[in-house]
Formats: C-alpha cells, sequence, structure tokens
C-alpha cells in the first residue's frame, strides 16, 4: 500500500522516497518568504538546505550579484575598508557545523506548559501560505485569531557553513581601543512586520514600537563578535549559500538564535557602545512584559532535546520494544548526557550519544524501551551539556523565546 | 543618447490555438487563464538593437516603455534584465479597449514626458495583433521620420542608417536624429538575460504613469478615444467534405482523382 510520507519523488531518474521540503510560505510571485523544516521526516545531522527553516523580519529584499557585493568595514577602527566577495574569501576559511535556531522555535510550549494551552505539534505544521498572505497586506490578526493559531515548531535546523571568521577581518581592520559592539547590518529593509510580533507574545491587545522602516540590524558584543567560530559565511551545506538564506554573506553565530545571523549582509561597524536596534531591544528581549524596563536581549540558546520518535500522533503503541529517540543540542557547548524516563519523570535512564557529538550541532540520541504493560505513558527526555547546565534553562519570558522546557511525548501502549 | 523602446506584453504567440477562445458578444479573444505571457518577439529584438547601439556609444541610456496592467511589469522586468536601464508602466483603467491609435498617443504622451529621445525603438508589429500600427503612430505624432523593418541599426554623427528588409533583398536608409525606427526579427537573436543583470534589474527604477501624469483626458484614451470600430469577431467556420473516388483498377482510379481535381479547379 502506498505511503504517502515517502511517495513522491523520482530522483535522476530513478523512482525514489520523497524529498524531504519546508512546509513554504511563498509571495505573490511565488517565492518563499518562509519556511518550517520537516524536522520529524529527517536523518542524520545535517538539514538538506531546501528543507531548512526560513524567517525573515524585515521584506526579503531582491538579490545582489556576488560580484556586485560590497561589504563595507568601518567604525572605531584603523582602517575602514570595503571588500569584495572574492577579497573576503582571500581571508584564512573556517567551517563551522551548528544548529540554527529560531529564537521563538517551541514557543508554544510554554503556553502548553504554563496555561494547559492546545500542545503544539511537530506534524502539523502551520498554515505558512496564510502567513505569507498576511505579510504581503501587513494585517494583524486579533488576540483570539493568535491563540486559535497551531503555535510556532520546526523553526530550527542545521547546517554545515562555511566562510572566514568575523575575528580576521577585524583584525585587518585594527580594533581601536574602546571597541564594545560590532553592528551588523543587512541589506533586508523595511517595516517589521506587526502579526509577527503580536503571534510571539500571543496576543494583540497592545501597541508596539514602530520604527518605520529599517534595516535589519544586529549589535553583538564584543566577546561572541571575535570568537573563532563566528563566520561570515558564504557556503551552506557545501554550497553556495542560496539567497533566502542571506547570500551572498550572511553571519553565523554557533549557539546564539537564529536572530543573530544576520543575513544579506552589507554593513560591519564597531562601536564604543551597544546600539539600540530596533528587534534587539523590542523584540528579541527577555521580560515580563511589553512595559517591562528591565528588558534583556536574548543571546544564548538553552538546553534543548526534542523526542522524535515516537510522538503523540503515533499513540497507540504496540507492546514490545521502541526506539525512543531524538536531537539535543545547546547554545553554551556540547552535550554531554540524555536521559529518558518513561514514568513521568520519576525515574530516568542513560539514552546513547549518537557520534559524533559536537560542540554547536546536534546530537541524535536513542533508548531502546521494553514495554509489556498496557496503559498511558508519559516518555520525557532531559539533556545536560558540558557547562553542566540541565534543561529547563530558561524561564518564561512574554516575547516566549528561547523555550528548553521538558515536554513529554503522552502515548498509550495498547 | 536617450533611447526608448516601446514593448508590449502578449499572450505567447507559440501557445496553441486551442489555448485561445473567442467571446463574440465582448469582440475579444481570450486566452485561457494561466497562460504564459511574454515580450513580443519584435519588441525583444527591438530591445536588442538599442543595446548593440549602448555597445557603440558608452553613456547611452535605455528606457523601456510598456502599456497595460500591473502584470506587464513584468515586461519590464524583462527588458531590464535584458540591459536596459530604466522602465516606464503605462498603466490605467481608462486605457482599456482602445485601439492602435490611442495605444500610440500614450506613448506618445510618455515619451514627451521622457523628454529630449534621440530614437524611439518599437518591434515591427506585436506578434499578437499583428497590426503594425503603433510605430508608425508614434513617429506621426511625435512629427519624427520614420524607418522600418531594419533588420541592423547604428548611429554616427546623430545619423540613424537603417538597413531596411524588402521583399527581395534589403535598402539603406538614414534619417536625422531624432527619428523612429521599427526592428524587424531579421537583426537576429535578442540576448538572453543574464544573472547579473536580472539581478540588477529589481534594483532598477521603474515610474508608473496613469492618463492623467500624461496630461491625457479619459475621452482621449481607451475606448473612448479609439478611431477604429470592431464590427464583428469571430472564428471563420470550416467545413471538410470527403470524397471517395472509387474504381475498378488503381489506373483508372487515379485517372478518376486527375478529372476530379480539374473539374474541382484545384489542379
Amino acid at each position: 500500500m502506498a505511503r504517502p510520507e515517502i511517495e513522491g519523488d523520482w530522483v535522476m531518474g530513478w523512482p525514489d522516497r520523497k524529498r524531504a521540503a519546508i512546509a513554504a510560505g511563498k509571495d505573490a510571485q511565488g517565492r518563499v518568504i518562509n519556511g518550517r523544516s520537516p524536522v520529524t521526516q529527517l536523518e542524520g545531522l545535517l538539514t538538506p538546505t531546501d528543507a531548512y527553516y526560513v524567517v525573515n523580519q524585515l521584506e526579503v529584499p531582491e538579490p545582489i550579484h556576488p560580484d556586485d557585493w560590497v561589504l563595507q568595514i568601518g567604525g572605531l577602527v584603523e582602517r575602514p575598508f570595503e571588500m569584495s566577495l572574492k577579497d573576503l574569501m582571500k581571508f584564512p576559511g573556517r567551517t563551522v557545523r551548528a544548529v540554527t535556531e529560531c529564537a521563538g522555535n517551541d514557543a508554544g510550549f510554554f503556553d502548553y506548559q504554563q496555561r494547559k494551552a492546545k500542545k503544539p505539534s511537530r506534524i502539523n505544521q502551520q498554515d505558512m501560505q496564510a502567513r505569507a498572505a498576511q505579510r504581503e497586506t501587513n494585517a494583524v490578526p486579533s488576540s483570539d485569531a493568535i491563540s486559535n493559531e497551531s503555535t510556532t515548531t520546526c523553526a530550527v535546523s542545521a547546517g554545515e557553513f562555511t566562510g572566514v571568521p568575523l575575528a580576521e577581518v577585524l583584525k585587518k581592520a585594527g580594533i581601536k581601543p574602546g571597541a564594545v559592539s560590532v553592528r551588523f547590518r543587512g541589506f533586508d529593509r523595511g517595516q517589521p512586520d506587526l502579526a509577527v510580533q503580536y503571534r510571539s507574545v500571543g496576543r494583540s491587545d497592545f501597541k508596539l514600537v514602530d520604527p518605520g522602516v529599517i534595516n535589519y540590524e544586529k549589535g553583538m558584543p564584543m566577546v561572541k563578535a571575535l570568537h573563532p567560530d563566528t563566520l561570515l559565511a558564504w557556503s551552506m551545506n557545501g554550497e553556495w549559500l542560496t539567497h533566502i538564506h542571506g547570500a551572498p554573506v550572511r553571519v553565523v553565530t554557533p549557539g546564539w538564535s537564529g536572530n543573530w545571523w544576520v543575513k544579506w549582509l552589507e554593513q560591519i561597524e564597531v562601536l564604543d557602545h551597544l546600539p539600540q536596534c530596533y528587534y534587539q531591544h523590542h523584540y528579541f528581549t527577555y521580560g515580563e512584559g511589553p512595559d517591562d524596563p528591565k528588558k534583556e536581549m536574548i543571546t544564548s540558546m538553552g538546553v534543548r532535546c526534542i523526542i522524535l520518535n515516537p510522538l503523540d500522533e503515533d499513540s497507540p503503541l504496540e507492546r514490545g520494544s521502541h526506539k525512543v529517540q531524538g536531537r539535543a543540542w545547546s547554545g553554551m557547548g556540547m552535550i554531554k548526557r540524555v536521559e529518558v524516563s518513561v514514568d513521568s519523570g520519576k525515574t530516568w535512564h542513560d539514552a546513547h550519544l549518537e557520534e559524533p557529538v559536537e560542540r554547536w550541532l546536534w546530537v541524535r540520541w536513542s533508548w531502546l524501551w521494553e514495554v509489556d504493560k498496557p496503559g498511558q505513558y508519559q516518555i520525557m527526555a532531559r539533556a545536560t551539556d558540558e557547562t553542566g547546565r540541565v534543561q529547563p534553562q530558561i524561564p518564561w519570558n512574554y516575547q516566549r523565546k528561547h523555550f528548553d522546557g521538558i515536554v513529554p511525548t503522552d502515548v498509550t501502549v495498547e | 543618447m536617450h533611447l526608448a523602446v516601446c514593448i508590449k506584453y502578449i499572450p505567447d504567440p507559440e501557445a496553441a490555438f486551442s489555448m485561445f477562445s473567442i467571446d463574440e458578444a465582448a469582440k475579444k479573444v481570450v486566452p485561457a487563464s494561466g497562460l504564459k505571457h511574454v515580450v513580443s518577439p519584435f519588441d525583444e529584438q527591438a530591445i536588442e538593437a538599442a543595446l548593440r547601439i549602448r555597445e557603440a556609444h558608452a553613456g547611452t541610456r535605455i528606457t523601456v516603455i510598456t502599456f497595460g496592467n500591473e502584470l506587464s511589469r513584468n515586461a519590464l522586468k524583462h527588458g531590464l534584465a535584458m540591459g536596459a536601464d530604466d522602465g516606464v508602466l503605462l498603466s490605467d483603467a481608462a486605457f482599456d479597449d482602445g485601439d492602435s491609435y490611442t495605444t500610440a498617443s500614450v506613448l506618445s504622451a510618455a515619451l514627451k514626458k521622457l523628454g529630449v529621445i534621440d530614437l524611439v525603438l518599437t518591434g515591427r508589429q506585436a506578434a499578437d495583433g499583428d497590426a503594425g500600427i503603433v510605430g508608425a503612430g508614434i513617429a506621426e505624432l511625435l512629427d519624427r521620420p520614420l524607418l522600418t523593418f531594419a533588420k541592423s541599426v547604428a548611429i554616427e554623427n546623430s545619423v540613424v542608417r537603417v538597413e531596411r528588409v524588402l521583399e527581395d533583398g534589403t535598402e539603406t536608409l538614414e534619417t536625422d536624429l531624432p527619428a523612429v525606427v521599427t526592428v524587424s526579427n531579421e537583426i537576429g537573436a535578442p540576448r538572453a538575460p543574464s544573472l547579473r543583470e536580472t539581478m540588477r534589474a529589481a534594483r532598477k527604477p521603474v515610474q508608473m504613469w496613469k492618463a492623467a501624469d500624461l496630461g491625457l483626458d479619459a475621452a482621449m484614451v481607451g475606448a473612448a478615444g479609439a478611431r477604429s470600430v470592431r464590427e464583428k469577431l469571430f472564428a471563420p467556420s470550416k467545413t471538410v467534405q470527403c470524397e471517395f473516388i472509387e474504381a475498378v483498377t488503381p489506373e483508372k482510379q487515379g485517372a478518376r482523382l486527375a478529372a476530379r481535381l480539374r473539374e474541382a479547379k484545384v489542379v
């Protein structure tokens, strides 16, 4: 019998399994402007580019040909300069394999845990085309509409990025004493999409700061900017970076959420202060509410562990053996341990960490569950990273950023 | 030097006849929904002619102009991706249901608004209507000399020289700029847009002008300003009769067929 989840593709002339691809939203010209990664369908550690999630805060800009692209480096440096992509590629290169995760990935689980809201699914994706249509018209959903939507999952992927350490470029420019941050500016431009921001909070009954038409910018503290794994990357997954992922060059900041990975880079400026970039200070923040005066910008991701088998949707399960498996990653280092519980957290068992276990990449973990007794089960998994952090690390915050809670899979065994 | 190329966005002329239907009541040809539209191939060749002139005269600016609804922006995008510098979209509901005269009027008004245009280029005809009137109309309305059916266009010392296609050869014509030239397919294949120019095209300026921007009254354009009347539009009906020629031998059958063809004055 045909299995729709694998039926479909001919690859190089041969009948083959369906290739994984994002659930996409497109603009009026049929161009992808957002997309969710089919994380439950993927094997291996690297997410194929066609299946890599896509989130943009502003409008996707028109492409720039690599030969026309120029990067400006200036600010608090001895030797401001401009360079082409060819010039950039002359620096000593570096390749990093890392998880890219949207700060709002799995945000709905905060509400599931705190308010017993509907449990988000990793299979039933949001209608990204509806969201894309909303973006085209700048429509703002009501609070009721937002609360009835399925919430954000599958905004996470992992890739291999090749480029040049930012530190090498800054070394050439010569950082002057007193430098505090590096401001990245992308050539994506537009007015912030209010729907995205209201959706992030879960309601739309409050006013947002309107910055007008802006470029996407982030101001990165110097310590992270000078980390050798912070790259200016032109390659992803072994091929040239594609436009939707920020070509010709994007910033790669392993461990920090996707909003730091500035796409379509056009300018780097060294500053003696932390700039008040709109998104950095009004959206990608921790805080108690929109008026909280003590909002903090978000940086490193917490410790994450997701169960990809079994899923709630696989219930009921037969008695026998089942491979409980998933992925774990952390914003601050290598995963050292994953534990699994099948009795709602009363007892925990060490899972097997499948090699390789890398600093910035997620790790595949697995644990064989022998179950003979019918009943309801809560399967849980929690990860610990090399800094000793155990899930969960990130408390509820009004923008629901950086969720890293322990979410059980609820199954019935018959 | 400033060149302007007038281009038209039309249903793909390579599409099968079955992709079109005729609305006799509205007197319109209706393409199937979703039918691909393209820049009229003769107009593409006019863009090619302009690009060749620019290659010989650095600093030349090429403006592409089209007339139609929002979808016609795609025609401008194509022209800009081929290498034109900027575009003008002439779009207004008041322009609807006009004829070749109103089209030439609107284009002429736009060309005047653009300032001094040294050379206006168009295809020798649009590949949908095949009327071939608009180019001549522009020349008339702008009071410029017109050279038609060009297989080559060259400019030297403010003189445009054209090799003009005739039924049995070519003739070479010259006139002073400013002038209007219509370009024929003998000029050769137009260049395909490169990746670099396609990416640049999105950033090139495109203006949209309505009738009011051109100082045109609604009564002068579209159906109200048209000078031709379409009395009737219909698909001619075809009737096919089949007659079998029978005879005892193949030779007699052939002779009868020949006699029948002579009788029908086919041979």
